[in-house]
C-alpha cells in the first residue's frame, strides 16, 4: 500500500531501505548464533573425537584428568584428551534439576499468593522482592553462601558420625550439594514467579468466576483451573528457570565444593552433604587453561554439551507447550 | 486484570475498553481508576489442607522477604562502616593496610560504562522488532533470540574469548606485537548486550503490539511511510516499556559475572590502550566493574580486602535497588498516564 | 531529542575524562601469578610514586602459567610467578624477586602447634583421617584438609615440597582462592590449610612446621630454615626485554625502599640492602 504512493520528494528513508537495512541486521544476528554455535561445536571436537562416548560417562577422578590434560600440554609429550565428564553430569542433573524442582514448587505457591490471596500491602511488599532477589548478581550471593550458610550447614548441621563414615575419599564441610541447591533456588525461583504471575493474571476470569458460582472455594479454583490453564507458560518458566540454572558458573563454582565427585544417593542422608561439581563450573575454574590446546578442547566440550543441553530443554518446552495449548492460555 | 469474556463485544465496546481498561468503557466515578474491590471469600471455610496450603503460602512470601532483607542488612552492616564516599572517586591501588589502599572509582565508573556500550546496541533492537513483524524473517528472529536466551552466559564469554582474539577483531582491545589481548570493555559489553538482548527485545515486542492497529492505520492513511510511523509515532508511544526493558537488561547486565570474570580481565585499574582516542583507549582497554571488584576482594577472592569487598557489594546493591525502583516507577507512570500499556 | 541525547552523551565523556590523567607515561604490561599480586602492586604503586612518574603498570592476575605463556608470546612484558622454572618455560628468564612462605594453618579451637612434614604429606594423602591421629591437637574429630586447586601456584608448590608430586587425596577440599582456604579455616574447627604469609591475621593459628614458626625471619631458602619456604620470581622474555622494566626490576631487587615495600605488604625482602 505504501509503495503506490510515491512523491517525487520522497522521503529520506524509504521503506524499502529501511526494510532491507533491517533485514540484513536480522540476518547478521542469526549469522552470529551460527557461528556461536559451530565455534563451540569446532572447538570442542578434538575432546569428543578422542573419547567417543566415554565422554559422557563414568571413570576415574575428573580433577586428576582434568590437571594431565593440561600438564600434557606443558610436557609436550602429546596431547592428553582422557575425560570422562560423567560425575559432571551428574552433579549438574542433581544441582539443576533439585533447584529447578524446588523453585518450581516455591514459585508456584508465590504467585498463586501474589495473585490471589495476599493482601495489597503484601504484594506492594512481595512483588519488589521477588524482582530485587531476581536481579542480585550471583556474586553476591556465592559470597553470602560461602560466608553465613556453608559454615551453618558445616558446622551445625553436619555431625561428626557422618564425616567419619566418609573419611578419607570426601571430606563433608558446609561445601555441599544442599548449599548448592538451596541457594539456586533462591537465584531462579524469582524468574518463574514471574514468568508464572503473568500467566495467572491472564487466565479468563470468566473461568475462575464460573468455579467460584459453582461453590468451589478460592483456594481449590485457583490451583484446579488457574494453574492447569496456566500450563504452557508453567513449562516456559520451568524450561527458562532450568536454563538460566545449568549456566550459572561463578555462584556455583563458590559454593558447590570444589571435588569433581558424583554423590551417591545410597548414602542416605550424607547424600545432600556431599560436594560436587556441575559443568558450568568447572569451565570457570579452568578458564586459566585456555591457552593450553588439550585443555581448551576440553572446557569448549563441556560447553558444547551445555549449549545442546539448554537447546533440548528449550525444543522439549516448546513441543509441550504445542501439545498444551489446546487449553487456551497463552 | 479485568478480561473480557467469551460473548463478543461491538467495536465500540472493545475500543472503550481497551482506552479506559474497563469493561464496556464504563469508568467508575472516583478512586483515581481503580477497578473495584471485589468482596473476598475468606478461608474459615476451607478444609484444614486447604488452609496449610495457605499458611504456606504466606510462608514462603514472608521468608523470600526474610532472605531479600537478610541480605541487605546483612551487606549493610558489614559495609557501611567502610564505605566512604572517596572510595567512588579514587581509584582502586595497591596499599599495605586496608586503609591506605584507594577506593574502587575504577570498578564503579566500568559498570557505568558497560551500561552505556550496551545502550548504543539497543537502539538497533528496537527498530528490528517492529520491522520485522510480516515478514518470515520474523520467525526465525524469534527463533533466533529465543535461542540466544537459553545460552548459559558462561558459553557466551567462551565464544567471545575465541572470535575477540582473533586478529580481525583485534581493533577492539589491545594488541601487542600482533599478539591480540581479547580483553576488553568491547568485548565484555558486547557479549553482554547480546545476553540481555531478549529482554529487551520482548519489552519492545510488547510494548509496540499493545498499539491498537488503528494508530497505524490512521497514520498510514495519512500518507506516512512505515518508517516514519515506527520512528514518530510508536517508539515514543512505546518509550515506556522500551524503559522497562532497557532497565531489566541492565539488570541483568549488572548481576553477571561470568562473562566479567573472563572477558574483562582480572586487572583491577583501568588499563587503557595508549595511542587510541579518548574515550576509546578506555573501552579498548581492560579493566574492572563492581561484580568482578566483589568477587576479587572478597574474602573468598584472591585480593584480601574484605571490607572493602562488603562495601562494594554493598555499593551493588544499591545500583540495582536503584534500577528496580526505576523500572517500577515508569511502570507505574505508564499504567497512570493511562495508554496502551496494560 | 537527539540534541538532548548527545549532550548527555558528551557530559558523561567528560566527565570519564576526570581519572584519565592526562601525561605521557608510558604503561608496562605485567600479569601472572596471583599469589604474587598483592605485593607486586605494593611494589608498582612505590615506583609510579616515588621512582619514576611516567610509568604506569598494569597486571592482570591470570595465573602463574597463563603469566609465563603470555611473555613467551608477547602479550605481556613481564609475569609474576611463584613455581620454579619448567622445560615448557622456554624463551623465559627466571629471575628470584622475593621471598614468600606457605604457612600451614588451623582454627584457633585447633590446639596444635607443631607439624611434621610427614604428618602434613599423610593427611593430605588421606592416609590420616583423623585428628585423634595426630598429636597435640586435642581434637577426636575427623579432619577437614582444605587447599588451592590445580590453577593455584600454592598448590604446585605445595605438591612439590610436602606431596612430593602425588596429587592430593580426592577428601581435600580444593578451593579456587586464598581467601576461600583462609575462610574455610576460620570457620571449620576441624580444618587444615595453607596459604601464604600474607594472609596470617587473627582468627587464623599457623602452626610451625618442623619446629620452624611462620615468620618473616624464618623464611629463607638458602639456608633452607622454614621448610616451606619459597622463592617468587619475576619472568623477563630471554630476548628483548624491556629495559624500562628490567630498571623496575633492579630497583625492586636492591633498592632499600622496595624492601620495606616488601616487607610491609606480606613478602620477605631477599636480596634488598637494608637502610
Amino acid at each position: 500500500m505504501e509503495e503506490e504512493f510515491q512523491p517525487e520528494y520522497g522521503p529520506r528513508w524509504s521503506d524499502q531501505r529501511v526494510e532491507w537495512m533491517l533485514g540484513a541486521l536480522v540476518l547478521a544476528m542469526v549469522a552470529l548464533l551460527l557461528a556461536l554455535i559451530v565455534t563451540v561445536f569446532v572447538n570442542g571436537w578434538p575432546s569428543f573425537a578422542h573419547n567417543g562416548l566415554s565422554w559422557f560417562g563414568p571413570g576415574g577422578n575428573v580433577d586428576d584428568q582434568l590437571s594431565e590434560i593440561s600438564q600434557s600440554a606443558e610436557t609436550g609429550a602429546g596431547y592428553v584428551y582422557t575425560f570422562h565428564a560423567w560425575p559432571l553430569i551428574w552433579s549438574t542433573i542433581l544441582i539443576c534439576g533439585g533447584a529447578v524442582v524446588l523453585s518450581l514448587f516455591t514459585a508456584l505457591f508465590i504467585s498463586v499468593f501474589l495473585i490471589e490471596f495476599a493482601p495489597t500491602w503484601m504484594s506492594n511488599i512481595l512483588r519488589p522482592v521477588v524482582r530485587f532477589l531476581a536481579s542480585v548478581p550471583s556474586v553476591i550471593y556465592g559470597l553470602l553462601g560461602v560466608l553465613v550458610l556453608v559454615p551453618f550447614i558445616g558446622n551445625h548441621l553436619i555431625t561428626e558420625e557422618q564425616k567419619s563414615s566418609v573419611a578419607g575419599i570426601i571430606s563433608l564441610t558446609g561445601y555441599s550439594l544442599m548449599a548448592a541447591v538451596l541457594i539456586l533456588t533462591v537465584m531462579i525461583a524469582p524468574l518463574m514467579v514471574s514468568i508464572f504471575t503473568d500467566a495467572l493474571a491472564s487466565v479468563k476470569a470468566g473461568w475462575l468466576e464460573g468455579s467460584l458460582a459453582l461453590g468451589v472455594n478460592r483456594w481449590r479454583t485457583i490451583w484446579k483451573i488457574g494453574v492447569r490453564a496456566a500450563r504452557p507458560a508453567i513449562v516456559a518458566g520451568t524450561v527458562l528457570a532450568l536454563a538460566r540454572a545449568i549456566g550459572e558458573s561463578v555462584m556455583l563454582a563458590m559454593i558447590s565444593g570444589s571435588t569433581a565427585f558424583a554423590p551417591n544417593p545410597a548414602d542416605g542422608l550424607i547424600f545432600i552433604y556431599e560436594p560436587s561439581r556441575p559443568l558450568a563450573p568447572t569451565i570457570v575454574k579452568s578458564i586459566d587453561q585456555l591457552s593450553s590446546p588439550p585443555a581448551k578442547a576440553t572446557l569448549f566440550a563441556i560447553a558444547a554439551f551445555l549449549l545442546f543441553s539448554a537447546a533440548m530443554f528449550s525444543l522439549v518446552g516448546w513441543a509441550t507447550r504445542r501439545a498444551m495449548s489446546r487449553y487456551g492460555a497463552p | 486484570m479485568a478480561q473480557s469474556t467469551g460473548d463478543q463485544h461491538s467495536t465500540v465496546e472493545q475500543q472503550a475498553e481497551l482506552e479506559t481498561g474497563f469493561p464496556g468503557g464504563v469508568v467508575p466515578p472516583e478512586q483515581g481508576n481503580q477497578p473495584p474491590t471485589k468482596a473476598v471469600e475468606g478461608s474459615s471455610t476451607w478444609s484444614l489442607i486447604d488452609r496449610i496450603g495457605l499458611a504456606f503460602c504466606w510462608f514462603l512470601g514472608l521468608l523470600f522477604c526474610a532472605i531479600a532483607a537478610a541480605i541487605v542488612i546483612y551487606l549493610l552492616i558489614q559495609g557501611i562502616q567502610y564505605l566512604k564516599l572517596d572510595q567512588l572517586t579514587t581509584p582502586a591501588a595497591s596499599g599495605f593496610t586496608e586503609g591506605e589502599t584507594g577506593g574502587f572509582s575504577d570498578a564503579f565508573i566500568g559498570t557505568l560504562i558497560l551500561g552505556v556500550a550496551v545502550g548504543l546496541w539497543h537502539g538497533l533492537w528496537v527498530w528490528l522488532v517492529e520491522y520485522g513483524r510480516p515478514r518470515p524473517l520474523a520467525r526465525m528472529t524469534e527463533l533466533t533470540i529465543e535461542a540466544i536466551a537459553g545460552i548459559p552466559s558462561i558459553v557466551l564469554a567462551l565464544f567471545g574469548t575465541v572470535i575477540f582474539t582473533s586478529t580481525a577483531l583485534g581493533f577492539l582491545s589491545r594488541t601487542s606485537e600482533g599478539v591480540v589481548f581479547g580483553r576488553s570493555f568491547f568485548a565484555a559489553s558486547s557479549m553482554l548486550a547480546l545476553e540481555a538482548l531478549p529482554l529487551v527485545v520482548a519489552s519492545t515486542r510488547e510494548g509496540l503490539n499493545a498499539i491498537p492497529r488503528h494508530v497505524r492505520e490512521a497514520s498510514y492513511a495519512v500518507g506516512k511511510t512505515k518508517a516514519a510511523t515506527t520512528r514518530r509515532i510508536l517508539l515514543p508511544t512505546a518509550r515506556p516499556q522500551i524503559a522497562t526493558g532497557g532497565m531489566l537488561g541492565l539488570g541483568r547486565i549488572i548481576g553477571d559475572t561470568a562473562i566479567i570474570l573472563v572477558l574483562l580481565g582480572a586487572t583491577q585499574n583501568f588499563a587503557p590502550v595508549e595511542g587510541a582516542p579518548f574515550p576509546l583507549d578506555y573501552l579498548r582497554g581492560a579493566g574492572t566493574s563492581l561484580t568482578n571488584f566483589v568477587y576479587e576482594a572478597s574474602p573468598t577472592g584472591n585480593l584480601n580486602q574484605p571490607e572493602k569487598a562488603y562495601a562494594a557489594a554493598f555499593v551493588l546493591l544499591m545500583l540495582v535497588l536503584a534500577l528496580n525502583a526505576g523500572t517500577d516507577l515508569v511502570h507505574r507512570r505508564a499504567k497512570r498516564v493511562g495508554t496502551w500499556s496494560h | 531529542m537527539r540534541i538532548k541525547t548527545l549532550a548527555i552523551t558528551a557530559l558523561a565523556l567528560v566527565g570519564l575524562a576526570v581519572p584519565a590523567s592526562a601525561g605521557a607515561k608510558t604503561t608496562l604490561i605485567g600479569s601472572g601469578s596471583v599469589a604474587a599480586q598483592p605485593v607486586l602492586q605494593a611494589l608498582f604503586k612505590t615506583y609510579e610514586t616515588q621512582v619514576n612518574k611516567n610509568i604506569k603498570f598494569t597486571y592482570t592476575a591470570d595465573g602463574g602459567n597463563a603469566g609465563i605463556k603470555d611473555v613467551q608470546n608477547g602479550t605481556s612484558q613481564f609475569a609474576g610467578q611463584a613455581r620454579t622454572p619448567l622445560p615448557s618455560d622456554a624463551g623465559t628468564t627466571y629471575i628470584k624477586l622475593y621471598l614468600d612462605g606457605l604457612c600451614i594453618d588451623v582454627n584457633p579451637k585447633n590446639k596444635l602447634t607443631n607439624i611434621s612434614i610427614q604428618n602434613l604429606h599423610d593427611i593430605y594423602r588421606g592416609i590420616l583421617t583423623s585428628w585423634s591421629q595426630i598429636g597435640g591437637s586435642g581434637l577426636e574429630t575427623t579432619i577437614d584438609p582444605v587447599g588451592r586447586d590445580t590453577n593455584g601456584g600454592p598448590y604446585t608448590f605445595f605438591l612439590q615440597s610436602v606431596l612430593n608430586n602425588e596429587p592430593p587425596a580426592s577428601n581435600v577440599n580444593a578451593l579456587t582462592a586464598d581467601g576461600l582456604v583462609v575462610n574455610a579455616v576460620k570457620q571449620d574447627p576441624n580444618a587444615i590449610g595453607y596459604a601464604g604469609l600474607a594472609w596470617q591475621k587473627k582468627g587464623l593459628k599457623p602452626v610451625k612446621v618442623e619446629g620452624k614458626t611462620c615468620e618473616a625471619k624464618n623464611i629463607s631458602v638458602e639456608p633452607l630454615k622454614y621448610p616451606l619456604s619459597r622463592y617468587i620470581f619475576i619472568v623477563l622474555p630471554t630476548e628483548n626485554p624491556s629495559p624500562a622494566v628490567q630498571k623496575f626490576v633492579d630497583w625492586a631487587r636492591t633498592s632499600p625502599l622496595a624492601g620495606e615495600t616488601i616487607n610491609k605488604a606480606g613478602g620477605v625482602a631477599a636480596f634488598n640492602k637494608k637502610k
